[in-house]
């Protein structure tokens, strides 16, 4: 295959995988999409193994064998309510591989460069490898935070910020020994730098993630999505190949636009959540927001299923809380005979719900919700008032009625789904704890809102049995 | 601060500006509230329950229109009221000002402070304060209410023993609050409703509500495009398209109800007197523009007539039959307001609160009216939906500033709020990056950079179009996508010699294939999952 050919052959994967991502504009076009992505991806494979540049096929092949078997096994085996979990871990993968292309580009180059042009490319394997580790390890730490192996408290060590600069600026530094290594021929010592760099670039993936709190969670994973892209597009710099830099473009640029949608969805910037630790920045501040008084009313099952069955309008908001207890096969099951009653039912997805953007979408979309009624926070905000029943369902933060009157709550300003207006707002929970966060929430003590204690999963069955018998 | 509520002197008006539970909300604000005995009599709120919601009683009126600081009332003030009115006071209420310009000349004569609940911008965020909507939306239901008395058979059709009767045909020309309230209220009886606006963007409106929308046999889109006043907007041929129609209606249908008010202007006749006549005997025609003239040529404002066996009806006073919703609404409207203005600790009349100043009609006797037009820039497709407003219609509804709201969205913490300087300054800086490698990077390099950057571009724009809802989909997607870095696993693997590079390679590779084959099998697992209602 001629080195022309190469060139178009990725030019057009690299359009495919543009209209991959341009079919998620719609959930009709987006399974087409997925099969845009996978045809660039056939497309491109197909075509570097005919490179002449490739002469031998048995490790490349078995790798592939194990390497798919892996995938797909852990694609068709996860739970959609583990979706963060395997989204985090398959970014470690593509910042572990672009780490090993580094190294072993750096190893063995395919071209003899020399001069200004060595330099360029030198300085691309150290970036690369770099951003490669920081999202390798911080991925693990993502992956290991969602998976709750380790806890979502952002470890905050003292003078975390100058010992990220330092890091950071070592990793940067030791690129000079390291160039001037290769150049004067000490490829021990320059293999040495390389090593030594990659493990510092791992210890900053680590302790970067590790200070960012719970909370913060999806935007980690975004942010993740994107550092996995500019990882493969600096491999594709120092590889000279135009279609991971092109790729590696597109993934970067939908991680960093997810996460700035997610910080917008919590009034956040980037930076604050980036250089961690939510609430902690401001040390005293939490303390200070408004002490709610009241106390909180309770509904039993038969209450709730009363009200739902009267309603004439209903918004479920799902949080979190129904993810972890796996309830969204039976919240459709309530709704549905809501529906068939009459009763407009209808869906809330707050951006930020659940640990991943449109964690919410997706678990609906396994329990069969039919994605019409399933709403976004803008477009059913204005509907609240004129709502008899909204039913909350393991969510906290997003319908905390401080956000919007609050200035010393910590979360003030982030936009919430404005549940208090509705005439009654039932609140299942599981006890009386802070949300994820760790704010107390006033909506839990107003006139109009009753509280459904219990296992998600556990009070749904209830309601459920309740409205058929 | 004091407000007073007096009692609406007009004659046969019923209602009263604020009830027992907006004077609640009132003094929640800080306001001392007075309330002329007797002012809610007619609305059915006795005196004793403004008492009772801590407001105090004034027996003599015009006692109450000294010591009040601020009144409100529904009615313009008449002339002996104004005499009342001194320096330095606020009144808030209906005052018409394009009609009553010698009424505000008497007005800015004693140096009061006057808004004009009318002249309240129809913007989204005012719309909690606007009590035109509040009293069209009763209106358009009385309408109905007053038709259906008239009338001598049921709205619905029944199948009874003692034979069948059809449901009642309702022709409501005008869609806006009153319309759709009268189309809601008609459907609701059972009627059979038609509608009819010259902003074909109503048409969505009245259909959801459950009436068929009739379209002119004639180009809508040329009717609302022209531009200029009313007789140049509608042309005469669309005029005379819009009265045939109504001519053919006339003959089928049982009840007509007009809301089509010009703001400012004598309202337009569309319903002629040969168009009654041909009216079957018994139906009913409903005015709700009679204060204005009227739509109907036979209209007698304040009347009901019948000509032809048609009875025309043109109560002016629809609002004051719904009595205590009316008050409760218009006092729920005056009390946004006044939350807005600050309430009694921060009162203030604030020239830069667009729904304020809108209103302002006399600021201590100066005139302030009409406000200059806020900057704000318009769509043209906005502009092109404003032109035949002024045509044929009452006052539309606000229309919801969806696309202004979300713009105000994105200004949260993107690069939307970037300064101005700092924006110039990020230019230069990039600009001099650009040219610093331009001067010294290898053409390699500067080639791949192009690439880089413009897929930055494409990947910027592409993404912003997806749908929240597929984020997750999104995410593992570009996943697996990613795995195309097993591109670069396979040229460092491809040696014939086995060597650290080639192992390091094949390691790549195997990483990136699960990236590939779990990423892509996952979205199609999720996306299968994406289902419409009944898919």
């Amino acid at each position: 295959m001629g080195t022309n050919l190469l060139t178009t052959a990725y030019l057009g994967a690299a359009i495919l995988f543009i209209q991959s991502l341009g079919g998620l504009s719609s959930q009709t076009s987006a399974r087409r999409g997925n099969l845009y992505g996978l045809a660039g991806m056939v497309l491109a494979i197909g075509a570097t193994a005919l490179n002449p540049s490739v002469e031998s096929f048995t490790l490349m092949l078995a790798s592939v064998l194990v390497g798919s078997g892996i995938g797909a096994v852990l694609a068709s085996r996860v739970a959609m309510t583990a979706m963060p979990e395997l989204v985090a871990v398959l970014h470690s993968f593509v910042g572990l591989a672009a780490v090993l292309v580094g190294i072993s580009s750096a190893l063995a180059p395919h071209e003899a460069l020399t001069g200004g042009a060595q330099v360029v490319h030198l300085v691309e394997i150290w970036l690369g490898v770099a951003i490669g580790a920081i999202t390798f390890t911080g991925s693990i730490i993502a992956w290991a935070k969602l998976k709750g192996s380790l806890s979502g408290r952002p470890l905050l060590l003292p003078g975390r910020h100058a010992l990220n600069a330092v890091v950071a600026l070592s990793i940067l530094g030791m690129a000079v020994p390291f160039i001037v290594a290769t150049q004067g021929g000490d490829l021990a010592t320059a293999n040495g730098l390389l090593v030594g760099m990659t493990v510092l670039a791992c210890i900053l993936g680590v302790h970067l993630v590790m200070a960012i709190g719970g909370a913060d969670m999806p935007v980690v994973v975004s942010l993740l999505n994107s550092y996995s892209g500019w990882a493969a597009a600096a491999a594709g710099f120092m590889l000279a190949n135009d279609l991971l830099i092109v790729t590696g473009a597109l993934v970067g640029s939908s991680g960093a636009i997810l996460s700035i949608i997610m910080c917008r969805a919590m009034n956040r910037s980037i930076l604050s959540v980036v250089f961690g630790g939510f609430g902690a920045d401001s040390g005293a501040a939490p303390a200070q927001a408004a002490v709610i008084t009241g106390e909180q009313k309770e509904w039993n099952i038969d209450d709730v299923a009363q009200a739902a069955a009267k309603a004439r309008e209903i918004i479920i908001v799902p949080g979190y809380g129904m993810a972890v207890g796996r309830a969204q096969h039976l919240v459709h099951d309530f709704s549905k005979i809501l529906r068939g009653k009459g009763v407009n039912v209808r869906y809330a997805i707050h951006p930020v719900a659940g640990r991943l953007p449109g964690h919410m979408n997706v678990l609906l979309a396994e329990a069969s919700v039919p994605y019409d009624i399933v709403l976004e926070m803008d477009e059913i905000n204005s509907d609240c008032p004129r709502t008899d029943l909204v039913l909350v369902i393991g969510a906290n933060d997003i319908v905390n009625p401080g956000a919007e009157t609050d200035a010393a709550s910590p979360i003030y300003g982030m936009p919430v789904i404005q549940v208090w207006k509705a005439t009654h707002t039932v609140v299942l929970k599981r006890g009386r704890g802070a949300g994820y966060a760790g704010i107390d929430n006033p909506l839990f003590y107003l006139d109009n809102t009753r509280m459904l204690f219990g296992d998600a999963k556990d009070s749904m069955q209830k309601l459920v049995s309740a409205l058929k018998g | 601060m004091k407000v007073g509520i007096p009692r609406e002197r007009f004659p046969g008006e019923r209602r009263v500006a604020a009830t027992p539970d907006t004077v609640t909300r009132l003094q929640k604000m800080g306001f001392t509230v007075l309330v002329e005995a007797g002012a809610g009599a007619e609305a059915n709120f006795p005196d004793a329950a403004y008492a009772a919601a801590g407001a105090t009683l004034v027996d003599e009126a015009w006692a109450l229109w000294s010591q009040a600081d601020l009144i409100t009332k529904i009615r313009p003030p008449l002339p002996e009221e104004v005499q009342h009115l001194s320096a330095g006071k606020v009144l808030v209420s209906l005052i018409m000002p394009a009609q009553n310009q010698e009424l505000v000349q008497q007005i800015a004569a004693r140096g009061a402070t006057v808004i004009a609940l009318d002249q309240i911008p129809r913007i989204s965020r005012a719309q909690k304060m606007d009590v035109l909507s509040s009293m069209a939306n009763i209106a358009g239901y009385r309408a109905v209410i007053e038709a259906a008395n008239s009338f001598g058979s049921f709205f619905g059709g029944l199948i009874t023993a003692a034979g069948k009767t059809r449901p009642a045909r309702v022709l409501v020309i005008g869609a806006g609050v009153a319309g759709l309230a009268a189309i809601a209220a008609a459907k609701g009886l059972g009627a059979e409703v038609r509608a009819f606006d010259v902003r074909p963007a109503c048409k969505e409106q009245c259909e959801s509500l459950g009436a068929s929308f009739l379209l002119l046999d004639f180009p809508m889109a040329e009717g609302a495009e022209t531009k200029g006043g009313y007789a140049s907007t509608m042309s005469d041929a669309f005029i005379a398209a819009e009265m045939k129609l109504f001519a053919e209606q006339a003959k089928e249908v049982d009840i007509i109800i007009t809301t089509a008010l010009i703001p400012g202007k004598r309202a337009p006749i569309l319903i002629t007197a040969e168009m009654v006549d041909s009216m079957r005997p018994g139906s009913v025609v409903v005015d709700l523009a009679a204060e204005q003239g009227g739509n109907c040529d036979y209209t007698v404002p304040g009347e009901a007539v019948v000509k032809s066996g048609v009875t025309i009806l043109g109560f002016t006073d629809l609002t004051s039959r719904l009595a205590t919703t009316a008050s409760q609404l218009f006092g729920t409207n005056i009390s946004h307001l006044l939350s807005d203005m600050g309430g009694a600790t921060n009162f203030r009349v604030d020239h830069e609160d667009e729904a304020v100043r809108g209103a302002l009609v006399l600021e201590k006797g100066a005139l302030m009216w009409p406000a200059p037009e806020p900057v704000r820039p318009v769509a043209p497709a906005a502009a092109k939906v404003e032109a035949p407003k002024a045509a044929l219609v009452e006052a539309p509804k606000a229309a919801p500033a969806k696309s202004a709201g979300k713009a105000g969205h994105g200004g949260h913490g993107g690069g939307q709020e970037m300064g101005a300087t700092a924006r110039n300054v990020a230019t230069l800086i990039a600009a001099a990056l650009l040219a610093a490698i331009g001067l010294n990077a290898p053409t390699d390099f500067i080639q791949h950079l192009t690439v880089f950057l413009l897929a930055c571009f494409v990947g910027w724009q592409v993404v912003w179009s997806v749908t929240p809802a597929l984020h997750t989909p999104l995410m593992s997607v570009t996943n697996a996508i990613s795995g195309i870095i097993i591109v670069g696993g396979m040229i460092q693997s491809g040696t014939e010699k086995v060597n650290v590079a080639a192992i390091l390679g094949a390691i790549a590779i195997l990483v990136a294939s699960i990236n590939i084959a779990g990423g892509f099998l996952v979205t199609h697992r999720m996306l299968q999952m994406f289902r419409k209602e009944g898919e």
